[in-house]
């Protein structure tokens, strides 16, 4: 395969990528490192165990909802005949371009006791004070896991279900062949089957979960990250939120090699897409439980916040906000293209170093590189400004040395800033996608160019490329949108007069004013869509 | 390949630098925690008047890190902030620099800055109690948030939040650690819900009769008064300046400083010297219902409206002292949890 | 009613279009039938149809177990795959991959207790001597111990019919007939009644009791494969199962008798051994002769006819295709094969006649 000198100089810019990314995070733990513990006892003694247990509960609830959501879900859009089943293949995919604390502000004002939903059934019932009825509290760490898992379980529900689509029909038929019924063969042999993507998607549910800030914010649930905040801003000690980070990440570590243990002897299944499923006829009371079930995922997850936003937009909306947008809305589009290509690039890299290279810690620089993803943006972009700091430092004092003009803060005081850290904290988006792709060229191809006599450099060019090209868009599109969405690390690293759709929004909804950005966050939604529409119709092509 | 790759790479890196590090000479930079729509229309005036153009950027987290790995690079010149806690957190960490003005210091009573003028308080705002209007008029201290007649009756923000924890540091000037836990934990046991949304969340839940106190910032009732939605809300509650019988409210301020390494200096004190002018303490005052720090401009008739009080005149700096001893009481009581 | 299995009338449609009509088969206990065909002649069809994977649309199909009421199903009652009591070996095995070899085998046996399937299986490891690798994984094994564990899988709920779909076409050429040989052996001392699907004749040879050819939904022809070679029903049998090559004929009356004329001469109506299966021979039309290698002789009173396009070797000496050199007339042909221990070479023109003998005609397509 690679051999000589292209060998080492691959292998050596792989572990360059891997670590470039990696080196926030490890300055994070260093400076966690050095942490006084005078802090750390107070805050275990007082409010720190209840954070942590908040956040394994939150994670847990998220977890189950999100699986509760979304595998069913995917069963039903894959393998039966459910009304309207083409269409809710695309639009179950659809809370994904929510952002979670967009839904969490709506959600929270929506159900609060002032909330209208409350007034409205008091004004109903005639009752007066919150214990003449019952209603749940939306401001609870369930109501929190609800929230989160009405917007994250689409992953879920895009990985199972197409786990389910392209498994092997002929294994289903084997097991009832074998005195399976329907249900027995799905739950001993579907559902096994789908695991490693029903896992895989969890995982990434969990870290988006572990790293949240924004939206438990609303729900006034205190977590890990309420922690890290306190300690940080409140405490203004720096290293002990940095410990802290590491604690979360070691968490999700925990989690992601946990669920790697869990299937470590299973191959991936042979998967034979476009086998056509035996569809299961529903019957009337089936078809409408799960049309109601399918159906209030899509409203309570998409439609729902969607028209709440657009009654906003409308009441609140002029022209004068429209322009003002077009200049939010490029700055968005810029940061995030910037993000999405360097992240898909790298990853093209990383993820064609692991196929095609024979060493020995091929896949680690794959690994590494996706940490970032577990990191809350805050703390990321901490970690960002105390890496590249310095350097600039460096470049500045060396520009002073030889007296030239210092530059300034060209790498920590830039969009550069941004963009790397977007770069390191959707990496492993990027990563999985593409290596899901690669994962799906049949290793024969590795070699036949070989033997028509064609270098490796032109076979990557000429085969794997063009093989890859969905995946690439696809991987493209899914970092785009996160960067789009992104708040907190553009919050404190964006230079100045820069404004982004989520930095706009994010500020109104701070001064409890989301209706002056309800044309933002519907920009922001319709973005969101772009990859969905694309993923759909590409699925439609085949 | 690799080398077109890396060739790239740094061109990208050279255009991204280029196109945002330069800035044009007349200008000043500011970082802000006051969101931008409140402070702009002053900064339009500011560049109206002087022809200084005003680059800002908005964070609510962080903003002192930044400035801190920034060192004597950053491009910073000047420095919002809503609450006395994250001045004496700049000046703590020696990010400022003293500023050497009579404007400034004619303007500004000792009381509102910096005893080495490094900081200078714009505004001044009251931590109010505000009390369903069915209670009906009565004399409230912030003791008696505490007060198990009103169990099940309180109403508050995150305990953590900047203008709570400046009012329990005033509670800790006052009374000492020991009494503030248990006037934390009495407060505590007498919330209606566990401390959540903002401060007109809370006067909206008056309204919605889910509790009859709660805790807010003066300029927030204005505000409500003047949001076709929301002033329903004000209608229900009375605002009430607390300890009027004794010490008086606790008055926390939006302020302003000069960064250390201000590469813009001349334009920096421009730019501070107009926010305490006349014209923009006015603007203030009207904009956004804060108390002018400036004597002898005028209130806005609205916050006139609510009439004269006695402020705690206990000093800034003592009330951002106790700002950790507040933090760790309030973890103590679990306030949040 | 000792067939273990008859089917009757059984028909299928998907998407309103027919994909079988009007299928008649019946086996008995212990034999084994192949299903050969063209591709998309229906033989997977029919095999999912028994399965239990697609419904019939019409007609019936009986299972009569020994020590088991037979299972009827219809239209009216149609049975779940689960309860048919049929195995199925398919083409890729279907091994589940989450599963050990056990696993795998036990799959089927779950019923049973603990103690009974372990019995059961351990036999089943000995049967097809796949004890070392009971505890791996199906990606861990070659594809001729996953087939064995997948016939193991088959047998181990001792099914009444075992199905097999394109069984052996995964397997290396120079094993595979070792490996039919072994699993016909096998499925005959257990007395399993079996159908397996190929599109390769010669495995049909070497593996089934019976073979049934199937062209376009139905099935032709069925019957023990030396019969069928000889009395092919229909011109489709004939070639699907490449019996020989096909001579263009034109009958011809002279006085009473008709006789068929060819480009390499002319043959008697009383030399058509099939006359009966056609109605009659008509005056003047064409026909297609089947002609087989060894029907096939130089001549030596002929002028030359035909020209060699194609020179193979095999055992039985050289192999040649011929055409007719006179490729104009409506009697032209191509490819014919014919068989000699004697050397020409390429493009060579010889004159060749036919011996006597018994022909089989068919009508031209």
């Amino acid at each position: 395969m690679i051999t000589g000198n292209k060998s080492t100089s691959w292998k050596f810019s792989s572990w360059f990528f891997a670590l470039a990314l990696m080196a926030p995070i490890v300055v994070m733990v260093v400076a966690g490192a050095n942490a006084s513990t005078v802090l750390f006892t107070h805050l275990w003694s007082t409010v720190l165990p209840e954070y942590i247990s908040n956040t394994l509960i939150l994670g847990f609830l998220v977890a189950i909802l999100t699986l509760f959501f979304g595998v069913p879900a995917a069963v039903l859009v894959s393998q039966t005949n459910v009304y309207m089943a083409k269409q809710l293949r695309w639009l179950l995919m659809l809370p994904l371009a929510m952002p979670a604390y967009l839904v969490a502000y709506l959600y929270t004002d929506l159900f609060d006791y002032a909330g209208p939903v409350q007034r409205f059934l008091r004004a109903c019932f005639g009752w007066q004070s919150p214990s003449d009825y019952y209603f749940f509290d939306i401001r609870t760490i369930g109501g929190a896991a609800v929230v989160i898992a009405l917007v994250l379980f689409p992953y879920v529900y895009m990985l199972t279900r197409t786990a389910f689509e392209n498994q092997d029909r002929n294994l289903l038929r084997a097991s009832r062949l074998l005195g399976c019924n329907e249900k027995q063969s799905f739950y001993q042999i579907a559902l096994p089957l789908a695991r490693p993507a029903i896992a895989i998607s969890l995982t990434l549910v969990i870290m988006e979960t572990l790293a949240d800030f924004a939206t438990v914010q609303y729900f006034a649930v205190n977590t890990l990250t309420t922690a890290i905040y306190d300690t940080w801003l409140g405490y203004g000690d720096f290293p002990a939120a940095n410990a802290l980070a590491s604690m979360l990440m070691l968490l999700v570590l925990f989690v992601v090699v946990a669920e790697q243990k869990a299937r470590a002897g299973q191959r991936h299944q042979s998967s034979r897409p476009n086998t056509e499923q035996e569809i299961k006829k529903l019957s009337l009371p089936q078809q409408v439980l799960a049309s109601v079930f399918c159906w209030g995922l899509v409203i309570t997850g998409f439609l729902l916040p969607l028209a709440l936003l657009i009654v906003m937009a409308l009441d609140y909306s002029d022209f004068q906000q429209l322009l003002s947008l077009i200049e939010t809305g490029k700055n968005s589009i810029t940061v995030a293209t910037y993000s999405a290509t360097i992240a898909t690039l790298v990853a093209l890299f990383l993820g064609l170093f692991y196929r095609l290279h024979h060493s020995k810690g091929r896949m680690l620089p794959l690994q590494i590189s996706g940490f970032g993803y577990a990191i809350p943006g805050t703390v990321l972009a901490m970690a960002m400004l105390a890496t590249f700091g310095p350097l600039d430092h460096m470049i500045n004092d060396l520009a002073k040395y030889f007296a030239i003009k210092p530059p300034g803060l060209i790498l920590s005081g830039t969009v550069f800033a941004i963009i790397f850290a977007y770069v390191v904290r959707f990496s492993a988006i990027a990563n999985g996608t593409i290596s899901a792709g690669v994962g799906q060229i049949p290793k024969s191809l590795d070699l036949a160019p070989a033997s028509l006599g064609i270098k490796l450099l032109p076979t990557v060019f000429r085969v794997h490329l063009p093989l890859l090209k969905s995946s690439i868009f696809v991987a493209w599109l899914l970092v785009f949108v996160e960067a789009m969405k992104e708040l907190p690390a553009v919050l404190l690293l964006r230079p100045f007069n820069f404004e982004t759709l989520s930095t706009q929004v994010y500020q109104l909804i701070s001064d409890e004013q989301l209706e002056q950005g309800a044309l933002g966050a519907i920009l922001i939604v319709l973005f969101g869509l772009l990859p969905i529409i694309f993923l759909n119709r590409q699925k439609d092509n085949k | 390949m690799l080398n077109k790759i890396c060739f790239s790479f740094l061109v990208l890196v050279t255009l991204l630098a280029t196109s945002y590090s330069a800035l044009a000479s007349e200008e000043v930079n500011v970082y802000s925690y006051r969101q931008p729509f409140l402070v702009k229309p002053l900064f339009d005036e500011f560049t109206k008047q002087s022809g200084v153009k005003v680059n800002v950027v908005f964070a609510k987290k962080g903003m002192a890190e930044r400035l801190a790995r920034e060192g004597e690079y950053s491009p910073a010149d000047v420095l919002l902030t809503t609450d006395i806690s994250r001045l004496v957190e700049l000046h703590d960490k020696s990010l400022l620099q003293a500023v050497d003005s009579n404007k400034l210091e004619q303007a500004i009573s000792e009381q509102f800055r910096a005893n080495d003028d490094t900081w200078f308080a714009l505004t001044t705002r009251v931590r109010n109690i505000y009390s369903a209007k069915r209670l009906g008029n009565i004399e409230l201290s912030y003791e008696d948030l505490a007060d198990p007649k009103y169990k099940g009756r309180v109403c508050t923000r995150s305990g953590k939040h900047a203008y709570n924890v400046a009012l329990v540091s005033s509670m800790i000037a006052t009374h000492g650690e020991a009494k503030t836990l248990e006037w934390l934990e009495g407060v505590k046991t007498n919330l209606a819900r566990k401390p959540q949304g903002n401060d007109r969340g809370q006067v909206q839940a008056i309204h919605q009769n889910l509790c009859d106190l709660a805790i807010g910032n003066s300029y927030y009732f204005g505000k409500m008064q003047t949001n076709k939605d929301q002033q329903v809300w004000a209608e229900a509650v009375n605002i009430n300046f607390p300890n009027q019988d004794n010490r008086g409210a606790h008055v926390n301020i939006s302020g302003v400083a000069m960064a250390k390494y201000a590469p813009n200096k001349a334009n920096a004190l421009a730019l501070m010297e107009f926010l305490v002018s006349e014209q923009a303490q006015q603007m203030y005052a009207e904009t956004n219902m804060e108390y002018p720090v400036r004597d002898g401009v005028k209130w806005s008739e609205r916050v006139a409206s609510w009439g004269e009080f006695k402020a705690d005149n206990l000093s800034l700096e003592t009330i951002a002292k106790h700002r950790k001893a507040a933090l760790t009481l309030l973890d103590k009581a679990k306030f949040d949890l | 009613m000792n067939e273990l299995i008859k089917i009757d009338n059984v028909a299928v449609k998907l998407q309103n279009k027919s994909i079988l009509s009007g299928v008649e088969l019946s086996l008995k206990r212990g034999e084994i039938l192949g299903l050969v065909g063209p591709s998309g002649c229906g033989k997977t069809t029919l095999l999912n149809t028994l399965a239990g994977f697609i419904e019939q649309s019409d007609g019936e199909i009986t299972i009569s177990a020994v020590d088991k009421s037979p299972l009827h199903i219809s239209l009216k009652n149609m049975l779940p795959a689960e309860a048919r009591n049929i195995g199925m070996i398919f083409q890729d095995y279907a091994l589940f991959p989450h599963l050990s070899v056990t696993e795998n085998i036990c799959f089927g046996i779950k019923k049973l207790s603990k103690t009974a399937q372990q019995q059961r299986c351990q036999e089943l490891l000995d049967l097809l001597e796949l004890s070392e690798y009971a505890t791996r994984f199906p990606h861990q094994l070659s594809g001729g111990q996953q087939q064995r564990v997948a016939i193991a899988r088959a047998l181990a709920p001792q099914p009444s019919l075992l199905l097999l779909d394109e069984p052996f076409s995964n397997i290396d050429a120079r094993l595979r007939n070792e490996l039919m040989i072994e699993i016909r052996q096998l499925l005959k001392r257990l007395d399993m009644t079996a159908i397996f699907v190929t599109h390769n004749k010669d495995e049909v040879f070497t593996f089934a009791d019976k073979i049934a050819v199937m062209h376009q939904g139905q099935v032709l022809q069925v019957g023990a494969p030396a019969k069928v070679c000889q009395q092919p029903s229909s011109w489709q049998v004939a070639d699907f199962l490449q019996l020989g090559s096909w001579l263009p004929v034109k009958a011809q009356s002279s006085q009473e008798l008709i006789q068929l004329n060819s480009a390499i001469g002319n043959i008697a109506e009383t030399a058509i051994s099939n006359i009966s299966g056609l109605l009659s021979i008509a005056n003047h039309a064409n026909y297609q002769l089947l002609v087989k290698p060894n029907d096939i002789k130089l001549s030596t009173s002929q002028a030359n006819n035909v020209v060699i396009e194609h020179i193979g070797v095999t055992e039985q000496g050289y192999h040649y295709l011929l055409n007719s050199i006179e490729q104009s007339s409506p009697l032209a042909f191509t490819q014919l094969s014919f068989y000699s221990e004697q050397l020409f070479s390429l493009g060579q023109a010889l004159a060749i006649e036919l011996h006597d003998g018994q022909f089989l005609l068919y009508p031209t397509e």
